[in-house]
């Protein structure tokens, strides 16, 4: 049976690659130090396969046709469009058409509906994460968008429950693979809005004090009107909350917090302690 | 309001390298392929950002706004004229601006 090995999330500014070259060097000795660290703790669970919880930024959808959750159930998937990524080092990027089908057919036998794209595109929201990793070996990506660009989006409380959903979908698929779920974005920033630029750290921090203490009931009432409160950009939280859940609401360890204002991002990297218990059931 | 296609225009654009150097040439060859108001059209002339803003998904703002050449930093300032204009109701964002 499948297992589900690890949970990590990290902060996917486009402009750690596209002005890389512009960062002060303690930045990008940081970003680099932060990205190795989740990379060393994503190789030690050696995954076979990652779901990718990540934004779509107008790469697969536009508002003619715009998914509350889509999955990639493609034997592979496209690189990232964006020029700013044209060195990223996979062109294609191979998917697990078995392991995404099997979520897919697992949220729907659950009252879940997701969009399914057997040839999604990857966009920077999950490309840097990955590139800057530097994982030893690329594992099998299963994409799950979730549109945290354009309202109306998942509550929080449908979060929590799709991190439960996932975490079912691995324990019952019947192929032994080691997975291990990626969330991507936030935390705070604000992109193409008035308050562009403007990172809310009080936000950032009492996000990641709840994430600490773990509990469902807090996270939501906190998050739920905070979130329209902040920059639009810390829509993408709720992919960390997926991670979070799916975690079993606990383990959470920050590697680091660092609000980035040449970025415009707080940016956050953590990951996950899956309970052993967890490992064993699946 | 979210203006459809307004919003395809830029979403077209960011797709679409090539519209998007043709755009670069001549706005209103491309423009003229989209079912845009006589205002949209003025504003996507005039670089008006106030105008815009409201219309379309932010992140399709700020990539448009890049891709023709306004920095980010005169971005941000005319966004910031646009919050003046019509403050929202969010005081924890409106006090740590402050």
């Amino acid at each position: 049976m499948a297992s589900l090995v690890g949970c990590f999330a990290a902060s996917h500014a486009p402009l750690v690659v596209r002005d890389w070259q512009l960062l002060p060097q303690p930045v990008k000795d940081r970003f680099t130090a932060d990205y190795q660290a989740l990379g060393r703790r994503c190789a030690a669970v050696n995954p076979d396969v990652i779901i990718a919880v990540t934004p779509d930024h107008w790469v697969n959808f536009f508002i003619n046709n715009l998914p509350a959750v889509c999955l990639g159930l493609g034997e592979s998937h496209d690189g990232p469009p964006e020029p700013f990524l044209k060195d990223f080092p996979w062109q294609q990027v191979p998917g697990h058409a078995g392991l995404g089908r099997h979520i897919a057919e697992t949220a729907l036998d659950n009252e879940f509906e997701p969009s399914l794209s057997y040839q999604a595109r990857l966009d920077h929201g999950l490309c840097i994460p990955l590139w800057r990793m530097e994982l030893p070996r690329l594992p099998r990506i299963v994409p799950m968008f979730v549109n945290d660009l354009e309202p109306p989006m998942l509550s929080v409380r449908r979060c929590f429950a799709w991190g439960k959903l996932l975490a079912k979908a691995i324990a019952s698929y019947p192929e032994n693979l080691r997975v291990a779920i990626l969330a991507t974005g936030g935390l705070s920033h604000s992109i193409g809005e008035a308050t562009m630029g403007w990172i809310d750290e009080p936000f950032d921090h009492e996000t990641i004090k709840l994430l600490k203490q773990g509990d469902e009931g807090p996270l939501t009432a906190f998050l739920t009107p905070g979130l329209d409160k902040t920059g639009n950009g810390t829509h993408e939280v709720r992919n960390w909350i997926i991670a979070h859940a799916a975690a079993g609401n606990r383990g959470f360890d920050l590697i680091d917090y660092v609000p980035v204002p040449e970025v415009y991002v707080g940016c956050g990297f953590a990951s996950w302690t899956v309970a052993a218990e967890q490992k064993q059931a699946a | 309001m979210t203006d459809y296609w307004l919003s395809k225009l830029l979403f077209d654009l960011q797709s679409t390298p090539a519209l998007m150097a043709e755009y670069k040439k001549d706005r209103k060859a491309v423009m003229a392929r989209y079912t845009l108001s006589a205002e949209a059209q003025a504003a996507l002339l005039a670089d008006e950002v106030v105008f815009i803003a409201p219309r379309v998904n932010p992140y399709l703002l700020r990539f448009y706004f890049s891709a023709t050449g306004m920095k980010d930093a005169d971005l941000i300032a005319k966004l910031r004229t646009l919050q003046e204009a019509a403050p929202k109701e969010t005081p924890r964002k409106e006090a740590a601006h402050g």
